[in-house]
């Protein structure tokens, strides 16, 4: 009966299938993990460029705040350098009369520590 | 007796549906484990790479944000010292038009000869000397003889210290000065002055708080007024 080595080779041709399908399944699973670091990294890309969008708006925003304060500060000094001159010029005189007062107002006197001997 | 063609055939077939059959069960085993590490590798690179950078752009932002208020500082700084430089001007140009008003003070001869007296005056208890140059403009000199005498007088009653006075006819005081006197030792090593310039100078330096207030009202963020 030759169907004994037959038969022993249909064995081994299922034992070489079946390593194989085995050989297939663990190199499958090398290159998903190799997948799992090029998904990673694109993942990993996107959200860099949308939080860097996310600090590019920020820093606009932010300048564009310091343009509007700088321009509120200057009108307030403005306004303020303008009423400091306004009441300069309202009250000036009154100094001017008061200072003139008391300089020609003069009294002549000994130092308080001066001591007669 | 061995077992019939038909028969070992179909153990045969067994074995092999059988050896197929575990070789299934491995490789699907081998693909679930595959996707489940892939899952974890995956979030796990992920998660790291975020984190990171989470915190740079965290630090980059704070520091926006620090500059951002420093710069606003530094604007109300400028705007505070831009104010308080104009009223500093302010205050000089009044002094400047009140020293043009000085020359109008030599006009009333009586009223000025007083002042020049006490001006002597305060001179000498100011110095407290045995012996006493006085210096004056040329076209003051006249008043100045006239009052000198008094001016010692009233310096040896309250001091009671004897004093001897010279009018300077070899040196004038500038026609720039409008009055008032300077008064030296005779080696000219202490010298007062006391022309009407150097008291509106003096006078303005001590009365400043009073002069800002009289022009500008009272500061309300003052807390010591003392």
């Amino acid at each position: 009966m030759a169907s004994k080595s037959e038969g022993i080779q249909q064995l081994l041709q299922a034992e070489k299938k079946a390593s194989e399908l085995v050989n297939d399944a663990k190199k499958r699973k090398t290159r998903r993990l190799k997948q799992a670091k090029e998904e990673a990294q694109s993942e990993i890309e996107k959200f860099k460029v949308q939080r860097e969008q996310e600090f590019q708006a920020k820093v606009k925003e932010s300048s564009g705040s310091k343009d509007d304060f700088a321009i509120k500060i200057k009108d307030q000094t403005h306004q303020k350098i303008n009423d400091q001159n306004r009441l300069a010029a309202a009250n000036k005189n009154k100094v001017i009369d008061r200072v003139l007062s008391l300089l020609y107002d003069i009294k002549p006197e000994l130092h308080e520590n001066y001591r007669i001997n | 007796m061995a077992l019939s063609d038909t028969e070992v055939q179909k153990q045969i077939h067994h074995m092999m549906a059988f050896i197929e059959q575990e070789a299934k069960e491995k490789a699907d085993e081998i693909d679930a484990k595959a996707e489940e590490e892939f899952n974890i590798e995956k979030s796990r690179l992920v998660q790291q790479e975020k984190l990171k950078i989470l915190g740079f752009y965290e630090k980059k932002e704070k520091q926006i944000e620090l500059q951002r208020k420093i710069q606003h500082s530094n604007m109300l700084n400028q705007s505070r010292l831009a104010i308080l430089k104009e009223r500093e001007n302010l205050i000089k140009a009044i002094m400047e038009d009140t020293r043009v008003k000085l020359g109008a003070a030599t006009k009333d001869q009586e009223k000025y000869k007083g002042l020049l007296q006490g001006l002597i005056t305060q001179g000498l208890f100011q110095l407290l000397e045995k012996t006493v140059i006085v210096r004056c403009r040329q076209a003051d000199l006249k008043l100045i003889k006239e009052v000198i005498g008094d001016a010692v007088k009233d310096y040896k009653n309250a001091s009671k210290r004897d004093i001897v006075v010279n009018v300077d006819i070899k040196e004038f005081l500038g026609s720039e000065i409008s009055g008032g006197v300077e008064l030296l030792t005779p080696s000219g090593n202490i010298k007062i002055s006391n022309t009407l310039e150097s008291r509106l100078e003096s006078l303005y330096r001590q009365m400043l708080p009073e002069i800002r207030t009289t022009l500008f009202g009272a500061n309300e963020g003052r807390r010591f007024t003392d």
